[in-house]
């Protein structure tokens, strides 16, 4: 009866050693991959072994061109600069987190393996032994929600629940920005002798505040919130009543300016034709562009709202 | 003029008292049509359906306003309420606008002191119609002081009819918004009669409607901002004058200090940073008026630049003053619902429970135009006009319509604020045209300019006055001919020839005016009056279904429940279950506590073994759900799940993840291959427990998601169906008490059903070693 547990108390330091081993073999890796290690099947197994004692991060992408994964070269360089921060965190931390990268060219056994149908798939593998195992005890990954989108900043802090420390990722100096700030401010100071009566002038800021008011009600913020397409190939009329494109957007708001616009023609420009011909043609020009102008705007809405039981022309 | 050549006649005998008279006569006789219009265009709600309480919000308005009319005033001031927000329970006196319920309850005092016993629900019901009828007319007298009557009538009718006001202001639909408009109006015409005339009178006004209005409406943020930032644009366009500083000193005072006295506002007026740019402004007029009056009195010109750089000293340090205490913490930053309106991901992120509300989603351009219809076009070319005259109130305009347009394309909600500004720069508008092709004097040319006009067009076009030689003389040559071309002079003789271009631009204008009324007459009968608490379909011969769900299910609950039974659901829920069910609840429309809220959406996402205990710690009852899958009810849980996923990961990121929930494929499915998260998520198996029965072995097909649904119903151990209304949208579910033998809930359903218990290894036992 004693004999079990004798003999596993003796192979319990081998395989501690074993796990010592294959941390140090890791570390290595991910030295040599400047923080990150490239998986196949073998390392994939060792790395996320159901006895280690560390968390990994590991990048489930598809880099190669052939591949044609947008979204995956969109990530990369956050991956990248996410792992290069945390090689700034001194080693007895650091060798407690590993980032790895799995391509599906170079592995594709991997992505059969756990079913991987799409890239890229951040997979946060917790300590499964030792202190740092989580309270819930499940040694399953847990996916990252890509929902926030791929910036650096937002992988930094959800990774952070998973590192022993706080990932210390610092957004880069963008350099860009503030030359662009500071030639911007050069160049106006340097014409603000030209641009103060520009500025002064009603006449740029009313084309200023219409052309705010133009795109605002065209459903320019829907887009830009939505992130929806510019248009969907030869479509650019998005069907359903929620929803609308960017091109519908520009548009709508040339719709919108032109009927506006021939409104203040009607009465502002035409009775100060001094000419009674001229004038009897522009006001009967302004009038079809409005008549013909907001039966085209009708019909774009009847194409939006299918129920809609008016029409003009179209 | 020399001689006035007509293009038609018209009675010369007529005095002009007659003529002053016959106007204002006919202008009365206008507003009360446009109020009626106003007030019958709103009671499409109660024509199709009955005299009910819309939706969700205005429920809780309703009970409060039951007790305040019931037990008065004092008592709605001090109520707690323990039966929302089980068991935390809520002080309603204390986080509620009470401008709207005190307005009722002055209304139904009133009513009653005169013998007429109208009943409270009635008021409730009617009173968003009554105060549209206002909001008409203070539209007209806002308008009036931006061009002049006829453009005021036209505001008032626009405003009465326009679908963007009429969506939150149908009969029954008793929400703050229904006062709140009005206020926001009146506030506004009050503050400009203020600037304009330089009246503390019109200052404190526009105060004590402000404070109506902060008691009425969160919203009163935009008016809290709107008057300085029109201030601050009059001092940075030099036109500060001690009218302004008497109008914004008196309405910001008063104001201020009255809005304190609103318990939900406190001192946030000032402690939070909503509300600094009004005391900064506050502060910078003081500063500039200080200066104007000591310029006025002394003449040294050193003194005078001396005096100069003190007040941009001033200025500076005040605001690195308001930048330092929000740094210190003393004053509290932006809050979440109006930071997301700058930074629009902001809430999205961090705030799930702002962004789920369908109200606040991004606004697409079909909504615009269904809501303002042809003044959505005719808004810029009022914006426009303003700009032409730029007198002081026309800024105001300006800069509402910019703010107000930005607003409204963020939230769908906001639509209601940039409406009546949409109506008065489109009325300013319309009714310049009409103003043009109405009058009837011709434009007197002489003979030669004509001529000279026809011969070289660019001529008429050169820069005459003085004005406008010095803006031609500006750099950039351009400019000139640009501001030539379109601020035109008034001076220029101008005017239409002839009948025939007045007959077509007026017919034309008419036939939009017509077209409009058939447009917000459609919209609002078929858009925007169904209490969403009764649905109605049409039968096959075209006659009215009303389908009446969510009320059987709530008197079900009222009559067959003990009174304190807890009851469980989705907190949009929350208000209708306490006033039509008048049970406890968990969570409601109030969603001031996001952990609570999570807690609920972590019970309905996890499995049946998880969530019993949180729903057991909270003492449910009962468990309320709305399934559409067998109508068609788009508006259902299931389709609301994800966020009761997102919300309660925001707490529990380690136990809900929200990819669980779809597919591999990032499908969301309710069908055989739905995830395993979502297949014994509480929620799932409550929709579609004995579902697949009523198709009596036919496939099950969920109408939403026109979806085949598996023929195995899920199975539920800890809850019982109680109760599933006639169309199945509303289903009910009791919480099993524990098991009297104490074993597991599964268990002891297993030995019911007769099935063994599963052999499980024995225990290890502890031997010891000898």
């Amino acid at each position: 009866m004693l004999l079990l547990p004798l003999l596993a108390l003796f192979a319990f330091p081998l395989c501690l050693a074993a796990t010592k081993d294959t941390r140090e073999d890791l570390v290595r890796l991910a030295k040599a991959g400047n923080g990150i290690i490239k998986l196949d099947e073998r390392t994939y197994d060792s790395l996320t072994a159901s006895d280690r004692e560390w968390s990994a991060t590991i990048v489930f992408t598809a880099l190669d061109t052939r591949r044609k994964c947008g979204p995956c070269k969109q990530f990369q360089p956050s991956f990248e600069a996410v792992a290069q921060a945390w090689n700034k965190v001194p080693a007895t931390s650091r060798n407690e987190h590993f980032f790895a990268i799995a391509d599906f060219d170079e592995a594709p056994k991997i992505f059969t393996k756990l079913g991987i149908q799409s890239a890229p798939v951040v997979h946060n593998y917790p300590v499964a032994e030792g202190p740092r195992k989580p309270a819930h005890g499940k040694p399953y990954p847990s996916t990252y929600d890509f929902s926030n989108g791929y910036a650096p900043e937002a992988l930094a802090e959800h990774l952070s629940l998973y590192t022993p420390v706080r990932i210390p990722y610092r957004p880069p100096v963008d350099w860009a920005k503030y030359g662009t700030f500071a030639a911007t401010g050069l160049i106006l100071t340097t014409v603000a002798r030209f641009i103060f009566p520009l500025l002064k002038s009603r006449i740029t800021w009313a084309i200023i505040t219409i052309g705010t008011i133009l795109v605002m009600t065209g459903g320019h913020m829907f887009v830009r919130i939505r992130g929806m397409p510019y248009s969907d190939g030869p479509n650019w009329i998005a069907g359903g009543y929620q929803s609308q494109y960017g091109q519908e957007t520009q548009v709508i708001a040339l719709t919108y300016g032109i009927l506006g616009g021939a409104f203040l023609m009607l009465t502002l420009v035409a009775p100060y034709q001094t000419s009674k011909s001229r004038q009897q043609l522009q006001v009967w020009l302004w009038s079809i562009v409005i008549f013909v102008m907001f039966s085209v705007l009708i019909s774009l809405f009847r194409v939006k709202n299918r129920g809609y039981p008016f029409k003009l022309l179209l | 003029m020399a001689t006035n050549s007509k293009a038609y006649s018209l009675p010369s005998n007529v005095s002009p008292e007659t003529v002053a008279n016959t106007s204002s006569l006919l202008r009365i006789v206008s507003l009360a049509l446009i109020s009626g219009a106003a007030i019958a265009s709103r009671l499409f709600a109660v024509v199709n359906f009955e005299s009910i309480i819309h939706e969700f919000d205005p429920w809780f308005n309703y009970r409060a306003t039951r007790v305040l009319a019931s037990k008065g005033f004092y008592a709605f001031w001090n109520w707690f309420d323990p039966t929302a927000w089980y068991p935390l329970g809520r002080v309603v006196g204390g986080t509620v606008y009470p401008g709207l319920m005190a307005t009722s309850g002055v209304i139904y005092n009133i009513l009653h002191a005169l013998h007429l016993p109208v009943d409270i629900r009635n008021i409730c019901v009617l009173l968003a119609p009554g105060f549209s009828a206002l909001t008409a007319w203070s539209t007209y007298m806002f308008t009036k002081e931006m061009k002049d009557e006829s453009a005021g009538l036209l505001a008032a009718a626009f405003i009465g009819i326009v679908p963007g006001y009429i969506s939150r202001s149908v009969a029954g639909s008793y929400d703050n918004e229904a006062i709140a408009i009005f206020l926001l109006m009146f506030t506004f015409y009050c503050w400009i009669k203020a600037l304009k005339t330089g009246s503390a009178l019109f200052g404190t006004l526009a105060a004590l409607f402000y404070f109506y209005m902060v008691a009425a409406w969160g919203g009163y943020a935009f008016i809290t901002n709107m008057i300085p930032l029109h201030a601050l644009a009059l001092i940075l366009m030099g036109r500060y004058s001690s009218r302004l500083y008497v109008a914004y000193s008196s309405w910001y005072a008063i104001g201020t200090l009255a809005s304190m006295q609103v318990p939900f506002v406190g001192f946030q007026p000032v402690r939070t940073s909503e509300h600094m740019g009004a005391l900064g402004v506050f502060g910078l007029l003081q500063i500039i008026a200080f200066a104007e009056l000591v310029r006025s009195h002394v003449s040294s010109k050193q003194f005078q630049s001396l005096l100069y750089a003190s007040v941009i000293g001033a200025g500076i340090l005040g605001t690195a003053g308001i930048v330092g205490l929000t740094y210190k913490g003393w004053i509290a930053p932006w809050t979440g619902r109006f930071y997301s309106l700058w930074d629009t991901g902001y809430a999205k992120k961090y705030i799930p429970i702002i962004a789920s509300v369908s109200e606040h989603q991004p606004t697409a351009w079909p909504s615009f135009f269904m809501d303002l219809h042809f003044l959505i076009f005719l808004f810029p070319a009022g914006v426009a006009m303003c700009f032409k005259q730029l007198r002081d109130e026309h800024v105001f305009v300006i800069i509402y319509a910019v703010v107000a347009s930005y607003f409204a394309g963020v939230m769908v909600r906001l639509m209601l604020t940039l409406t009546p500004c949409v109506c008065v720069a489109a009325a300013v508008a319309f009714s310049s045209l009409l103003d043009t092709y109405i009058d009837p004097a011709e434009p007197n040319v002489p003979k030669e300019e004509a001529e000279a006009t026809e011969a070289d067009p660019g001529a008429a076009d050169a820069p005459t006055t003085p004005k406008k030689a010095k803006k031609a003389s500006a750099p950039p040559p351009t400019l000139g001919d640009f501001v030539g071309k379109f601020v035109v002079d008034e001076k220029k003789p101008h005017g239409i020839f002839g009948l025939n271009t007045r007959l077509a631009v007026i017919l034309n204008a008419l036939a939009m005016l017509v077209f409009f009324v058939l447009h917000c007459t459609w919209v609002t009968a078929n858009a925007y009056s169904s209490p969403s608490v009764v649905l109605a379909s049409s039968n096959p011969d075209g006659s009215q279904h009303i389908i009446d769900d969510f009320r059987e299910a709530y008197y079900w609950l009222r009559q067959n429940t003990p009174q304190d039974a807890v009851v469980m659901s989705w907190w949009d829920y929350g208000y209708q279950i306490a006033g039509m069910a008048d049970r406890p609840t968990l969570v409601d429309n109030n969603t001031w506590n996001n952990t609570h809220i999570a807690t609920v959406g972590k019970a309905m996402s996890s499995s049946e073994e998880v969530a019993y205990p949180i729903l057991r710690k909270h003492d449910v009852d009962y468990v309320l759900i709305i399934f559409g899958g067998l109508l068609g009810y788009s508006g259902d849980d299931i389709n609301k799940f994800l966020w009761m996923v997102r919300i309660a990961q925001g707490v529990w990121p380690n136990e809900i993840q929200e990819p669980n929930y779809f597919t591999p494929r990032g499908e969301y499915r309710v069908d055989d291959q739905a995830p395993p998260a979502m297949k014994n998520s509480l929620m799932y198996k409550m929709s579609y427990y004995r579902f697949a029965e009523l198709f009596g072995g036919q496939p099950a097909q969920d109408r939403v998601r026109g979806q085949q649904i598996s023929k195995t119903s899920p199975t539920l151990d800890y809850l019982d169906e109680a109760f599933t209304s006639e169309n199945w949208i509303v289903r009910i579910y009791q919480v099993r008490k524990e098991d009297l033998l104490g074993r597991d809930l599964k268990l002891a359903n297993a030995f019911e059903a007769g099935r063994k218990r599963k052999k499980q290894k024995p225990p290890v036992r502890r031997r010891a070693i000898a």
